[in-house]
This record gives C-alpha cells, structure tokens and sequence, in this order.
C-alpha cells in the first residue's frame, strides 16, 4: 500500500466518519434548529470534505460538496433560516456525498454516471434555489427582481428610477417622490442600488448616485404614475413597466378602438394607456440617435419601447397586429367611390327602361322573323341582363350595419327594463338592396323592442323558471331562393296562445278558434288592435305597433310569421325580397291577361293532361304526385272575361313561399321575363293579389302577382268549403 | 419642525391662497413680492422650497432663480416655476436656470398641494 493509498484510506475513513456525524447533528437540528454548534459540525463535515478531496484531485466532489458549504456558511452566519426541507436536503446531499465517495475510489478518472450527476444537480437546484428566494426575503442587495419575482411582477408595477448625478443639486429628492408615490398606492418592495458610485476622492458628496427598483401595487394608471416623477424627468432615467395584469387589459383596449384610419403604433399604444407620451418621446429620441453610418434599417418603435422596459412584448405585438388589421381596412375601404344613392337610383330606372326596349326589339325581331338580327339581339339580351345585374348589385349593402344599431337599443332598453340581456348577430354579410335596409330599420326596430319589453323576463322570472339570468335576443339573417329571412329569436317566455285568443275574441277579430292553427293564433298578434301584455308601456305602446309592422313589411313585397313554444321564447320570421327594382319574372296567360310570377318562387310546371296531378274542384285541393296542396285558378280569381270555348290545355304553376305551397291554373305558360317593376298608382294600392306592374316589350301592362296574398287564399279557399259542404249536408 | 416654503409673486392675492394652502398643510411660509424682495429675504433663512411667478417687476422668476441658485446655502433647494399654459420657453428656461419643478397658472390648491408634496414634505 502506497503512501497515497493509505492517505486514501485516511480520507475515507475521516469522510465516513464525518458524514456520519453530519447525519445525526441534521437530525438534532431538526429539534433545535438554532444550535450553533451542531450547524457548525454540519458546516465542517462539507467543508472538510471538501478540502481533502480536493487534494486528492476529487473535483466532482468539490464541486458538489462546495454549494452545500456555501449553503451551509450562509445559515452559519445567520443569512438564512435552517427548516425541515433544508435539512431534508441537506440529508441528501450527505447520501450522495457517500455515492459520489465511493464512485471516486473505485474508478478515480471516470466521468461520473449519468444517474448520479442527476442527483446532484437536482440537490444543488434545490439548494440554491432554495436560498435564492431567502435572500430575496432578506437583502438589499443588487438582486434583479425581474427574473425572480414571477408572482411578484403579475399585479406590481415594475418602477425603475436611475437618478443623474445632478438631481440633488438641482433640490430633486429621491425620498419626496418615493413618499408621495406612497400616496397613490402601496409600494411593495424598494432596491436600492449604487452600481456607478466611486470610491474615495472621485466620489462627490453633492452627487447622487442612487437607483431604485420599485415594486408598485396600485390602481393608477401608468399615466398617472408617470407624473409623480413628472419634475424629476430631467434628473432621472424613469422606467414604468406595468404590471403583467394589466397587459390583457391594454390588449382589451387596444381590440375596441377604433379602424376608421391609421393610427400610429404609439398613438394606439398611448390611447390604450400601455405607455405615455414620454415613454414615445424617449423611443423616438433613442431611434433617431441610430448611427446613420451603419446603414441599417432603424428599429422598429415597438422593439425600442420593449427594450426600454415600459411595455410588455405581447402589448406591442398585439398593436401591431391591429394595425396592420387596419390598414388592410382602410385600403380595401379607399377603393371605394361614394355616389349619391339618387344617381344609382336613376341608373337602375334606366336600366329598366333599358330591359323593356330590349324586350320590345325581341318581339319585333321574332315579330319580322329576322333572322340575321336575332343573333345580335341575343348577345344583346346577354349583356342588358349583366348590366342589370350589375347595377342592382351596387346598391346592395350588408345588413350587418344596421344590424349592429340594435345593439344599443338592446343596451338602452334592458337598462331601462332594468332587464339583463344580451344581443347575438348572426348573417350579417347578407346583402340586400340599399332601399330595403332602410325601410326595414322602423319595422325590426319595433319587433325588437317588442321581444325586449314583452319576451324576454325580469331576471328574477328567468332564474325562477330555470332559466340564465341573462337573456338573449338573436338576430339572424340569411338567403333563401330570392329572399333574404331576417330571424328575431328570443329566448323569453313565448307567447300565450290562450290569452290572444280571448283577446281575439273580445275585440271581435275571431269568433273562435277551434279551427285555428296554433300558428295562425300567434299570427293574430299582427292584427290591428291587439296587444296581450296587460300594462302597455312606453316602450311597445298598446298593441298600435304590430299591424303597422306587418303593413310596412307586406309594402315591401315581404311577409312576417311568428312562432312560439311557451316557455322558451319566439322566433319572429321576415322574408323580404332582395331588391325591389327588377326581377326575374315568369309569365303566365289566362284568357287576354299576362301575369308575372317572381321566378324565385316557381316551383314547377306542369301540364293540365299530363295525368302527373288531379284536381279535386269541390274541395279545391290538388293531388300533385300524393302530395296535396291548395290551388288557385288565376281567371277566376282575377274575374277575367271567360270565353266559353276551352281553346288550349290548361296549365300548373307551383309556387312556393316560405314553407308554404300552392297552385295557379293558368291558361298558357310564356316563360321567364325580364321584369321591371313599377309601384301600381294609389288608386290600385288595394287591390288584393297584385303587387305591382310592369311594362312588356309590346307596350302593354302585365301585373305582378302577389303570390304570398294568392297562396293565403287559396289556403284559405281549402279549408273553408269542406265547411261549407258539411254545413249543407 | 415645520418646513419652509417661500412664495414669490408680485399678486397679493395669488401669495394669499397659496399661503393659506400651504400654512393649512403644515408648512412655514415666507412671501416675497418679487425677485428681488426674494434674494433679500432668502439671507438667514432655512428655505426648503421656492415657488416663484416668472414675470414680476424689479426681477423677474428666472433671474432670481439663477441668483438663487448662486448661494451656496440653496444649492440643493428645490425650485418651482408658475408658468402660464402657453409659456413652454419660460418653462424651459425656467429649468435651464434650475427650477426644475413647475405648476401650470391657474391652479387650485390641490394641484399646488401635489406638486408641493412631491419636493418637500411638512
């Protein structure tokens, strides 16, 4: 045995040794953890080891064992507290000391196994990680809070504050503004540090030479904060981080302004309050300082505000993107021209005209049978049906506009109804002509007032029938075949089919209504003189509202249908057709008159021998391939003179509106056509069944039929003569 | 013990109110109609704050504050200007002379009262 070998065996036989005794003063510790004495054996045990095995070329040991010892002189010194887990870790660490031992002496130059180097990094994490939060309890020291304070920074505002060496001479005193910051909220923890103060002769008593890092707790905004050192801006390097709490309320601001122009990023960041205009004019200033030489890019104003510590990296991001939303906006929003809607009115009335000279030169074309001209008439008829097109569309806008208007009438009056609710918009891309949109603003504004006032319960109602306290009024739009629905939901108490019925019945609309649908009956509402809340209030009025809702919807070629299931709200139905200037018509004959069906709503055509359909005369229903629907022969209804000898077939016109199907027998199918339509004069106004006029290519007058009005009756037609069968028989 | 603020401002009325804001705060006040009825005041005092008005007969607020600034004994006194809004130059001046605080005229006493207290406490 070597001299080296024996000295070996010295130094493990001492290391057990004082390992050992390690073990038990930790375990005394834990009853008497202020003994000094037995920390100090602690101490020793580490500290010799350490030494020894660094003479013996032992590195991982020193190393491993000198974090314990640095540990271990700080709680001898009192620099921090010995508890329960410091000493359970300390107990490990003596464990792995004797793994670490015995690993050295079997194989002295190998790199240590990867188990092992685990274990001891996690206990040197655990100990200094450890005495890292200690020290930040107990020192004044230069300690950077900002990497260590994750909880401390969520809701403290983060106040660097770096005073010129003139501050004092110029009567600034640190301490006033500290104390009056005191004033505005609670100043968690103060650093103070000295980094540029100098030693001895170049040091200037008149100087200062102080920084401060301050944790803030408050509620002012960082403008306000900002102005308590507002007379020390010349004297001090003042840096405000707000708090990370707040970042998502900036984030919230930043999202509700506005996207009308451009704004600058700090313009957008000052409004939303993330930072000041002195943090900008800082930035700025620091931007144009760049070297110019260097030919770089400057840096971007938002790279500048993060580096300078007065805002967070998301804020800036979250603005930029914002911006660039905007931007986007505002160049899509640049491309267009504003017209006088009047112009566009006069564009599309002569393109009407348009649409009937073209209809009139066909005629005369096939009147002449030119043929050489009909194929130049084609491509004519092509592009005045483009144009058309064209010029209907510019007048349509979103209804997404006039949608949003609600939402402050949804605010203001369940403010004033002292009721909770919430409006959902949904389809509001769905365009339609520019005329409609503004006569059907008076009308929804009604319905919704209605379902806010009527509809939707007091809170307190809701929660006692199980309902959220909060209710919900959606407003939907969407198209379908020609129309454009607008749906009012609302998620209220629905309507009392049993309450309008008497109402009915007292005000001598019905005379009962065993024969009614449950629909019809909650259609009644729209009937002049109704109204089933038994208080009218400022809102609703007394029932004068709905019939004039209907009227002024039914004006525009439209139709309203409300539904209800008690207990769980309404939904109020509007079809309104997409423009009322021109449309694709289909054109039908009886006896000398022509009429014009919306082709929106043709279903189907059929031929009256066909033997696909048969008709029941007398209770005025058709069999349509097993499906039966109502039918409506247009000469009798419209009284046209009837020449007594049948000359041609008669045919089926299936037309739909809404969920709704009937049928017209007409003498003669003529195919699509071009419709203008002009409004029929006052005198006409009342007439049933006809909805406006227009002028065909001979110069003659083809009425546009009513199909909504003509399918109502021929429902009507069908239920009422079996009555009137069984009240004979 | 109490503090000491001088105000300078050749209006009566303006030395008034901001006396009395101040006296009701707990501080000492000296006034002084204009510069130069200030620098003959200052000798002998313990001043901890000068509020002085910039345009007064006799000497106006920046030369007094540079004549001020001069005495060894108000070297470290902090000085405050009464600026009017449209007065951005004097402000610079003011704080090229070393008046480094400012108050906006008019102001209430509570706007005087927070700028005070964030220079000097009672």
């Amino acid at each position: 045995m070597s001299e080296l070998d024996a000295a070996l065996e010295t130094f493990a036989q001492e290391a057990e040794e004082l390992l050992t005794e390690m073990e038990d003063s930790l375990l005394i510790l834990e009853d008497t953890p202020d003994d000094s004495e037995t920390i100090n054996s602690v101490f020793r045990a580490m500290h010799t080891i350490k030494g020894s095995s660094g003479l013996f070329g032992f590195n991982l040991i020193v190393a491993f064992t000198h974090e314990a010892e640095t540990i271990l002189d700080q709680v001898r010194n009192g620099e921090r507290s010995i508890d329960a887990s410091l000493i359970s870790t300390l107990l490990s660490c003596k464990d792995h000391t004797i793994k670490l031992l015995e690993f050295c002496f079997e194989s002295p130059d190998a790199d240590l196994p990867e188990d092992l180097q685990q274990t001891g990094d996690i206990l040197i994490e655990q100990l200094t990680g450890q005495a890292k939060q200690e020290q930040l309890a107990v020192t004044t020291g230069t300690t950077e809070i900002e990497n260590e304070g994750g909880d401390l920074s969520a809701d403290n505002w983060l106040i660097s504050l770096d005073f010129q060496q003139d501050a004092l001479r110029n009567g600034m005193d640190p301490l006033s503004f500290i104390r009056y910051l005191k004033t505005l909220g609670e100043i968690k923890q103060i650093l103070t540090s000295t980094p540029d103060l100098p030693s001895g002769n170049d040091m200037d008593p008149e100087s200062c030479y102080l920084q401060f890092k301050i944790l803030f707790k408050s509620d002012a905004d960082k403008q306000t904060i900002e102005e308590v050192f507002e007379f020390a801006s010349d004297d001090c390097d003042i840096k405000i981080l707000p708090p990370d709490s707040q970042v998502e309320h900036y984030l919230n601001l930043l999202n509700t302004q506005t996207e009308e122009h451009v704004s600058l990023l700090g313009e957008m960041l000052i409004e939303a309050g993330a930072i000041t205009k002195n943090d900008i004019d800082k930035a700025l200033d620091a931007q144009s300082k760049q070297d110019p030489e260097q030919n770089e890019p400057a840096k971007p104003l938002g790279e500048i505000l993060v580096e300078q510590q007065v805002i967070q990296q998301p804020v800036v991001e979250e603005a930029l993107k914002k911006q660039e939303k905007t931007r986007q906006k505002v160049a899509t929003e640049s491309s267009y021209i504003r017209v006088d809607s009047n112009k566009l009115g006069q564009l599309i009335n002569l393109v009407g005209e348009l649409v009937i000279s073209g209809a009139a030169m066909n005629l005369m074309v096939e009147r002449h049978g030119l043929a050489d001209v009909e194929e130049v008439a084609t491509s004519m008829n092509t592009l005045v049906s483009d144009i058309r097109d064209t010029a209907l569309e510019l007048r349509m806008v979103q209804i997404g506009e006039t949608f949003s208007r609600f939402r402050r009438v949804v605010r203001d009056v369940s403010k004033e109804l002292s009721k909770d609710i919430e409006l959902t918009i949904s389809g509001g891309e769905s365009e339609l002509d520019k005329t409609v949109v503004e006569k059907i603003n008076d009308p929804l504004t009604h319905l919704i007032r209605n379902s806010l006032d009527h509809g939707i319960e007091s809170p307190e109602q809701r929660v006692q029938a199980g309902k959220p306290a909060t209710g919900n009024i959606s407003l939907n739009a969407f198209h379908e075949s020609g129309h454009i629905v607008i749906q009012i939901i609302d998620d209220g108490a629905g309507l009392d089919s049993e309450k309008i019925v008497a109402k009915a019945i007292n005000n001598g609309l019905i005379t009962s209504a065993e024969e009614m649908s449950q629909q019809e009956i909650f259609n009644l509402i729209f009937e002049a003189g109704l109204s089933t809340k038994q208080q009218a209030s400022s809102l609703s009025g007394r029932g004068v509202g709905m019939d004039v809702v209907k009227r002024n919807i039914e004006a525009l070629r439209g139709s309203v249908n409300i539904d209800s299931i008690a207990g769980q709200g309404t939904t109020i139905t509007i079809h309104l057709p997409l423009t009322l200037a021109i449309i694709d018509g289909f054109m039908v004959k009886t006896e000398h008159e022509r009429y014009i069906i919306p082709l929106s709503m043709v279903e189907e055509c059929v031929e009256m021998d066909a033997q696909e359909y048969e008709i029941d005369e007398i209770q005025h229903y058709v069999n349509l391939r097993g499906e039966v629907m109502p039918y409506l022969r247009l000469g009798d209804y419209f009284q046209n003179r009837k020449s007594h000898s049948k000359t041609g077939r008669e045919s089926l016109v299936v037309v739909r509106f809404g969920q709704t199907k009937a049928g017209f027998v007409v003498d003669e199918l003529l195919g699509e056509h071009q419709t203008v339509i002009k409004p029929l004069g006052k005198v006409f106004q009342s007439l049933k069944g006809i909805t406006g006029a227009t002028v065909l290519g001979d110069g003659n007058v083809a009425l546009i039929l009513d199909v909504q009005g003509l399918i109502r009756h021929a429902t009507k037609n069908k239920q009422r003569i079996p009555s009137q069968l069984t009240s004979v028989a | 013990m109490a503090k000491t603020i001088m105000i300078v401002d050749d209006s009566a009325s303006i030395r008034q109110v901001v006396g009395i804001a101040l006296k009701s705060a707990g501080y000492d006040v000296l006034e002084a109609c204009d510069g130069k009825d200030a620098l003959s005041k200052l000798t002998g005092q313990k001043i901890h704050l000068i509020i002085t008005d910039v345009n007064m007969p006799n000497m106006d607020g920046i030369t007094f504050v540079t004549e001020a600034k001069k005495l060894p004994q108000y070297k470290f006194t902090p000085m405050m200007m009464l600026t009017t809004e449209a007065g951005t130059d004097k402000k610079m001046a003011g704080k090229a002379a070393g008046a480094k605080a400012w108050l906006t005229k008019p102001f209430q006493p509570p706007t005087l009262m927070a700028a005070v207290s964030k220079l000097v406490l009672p």
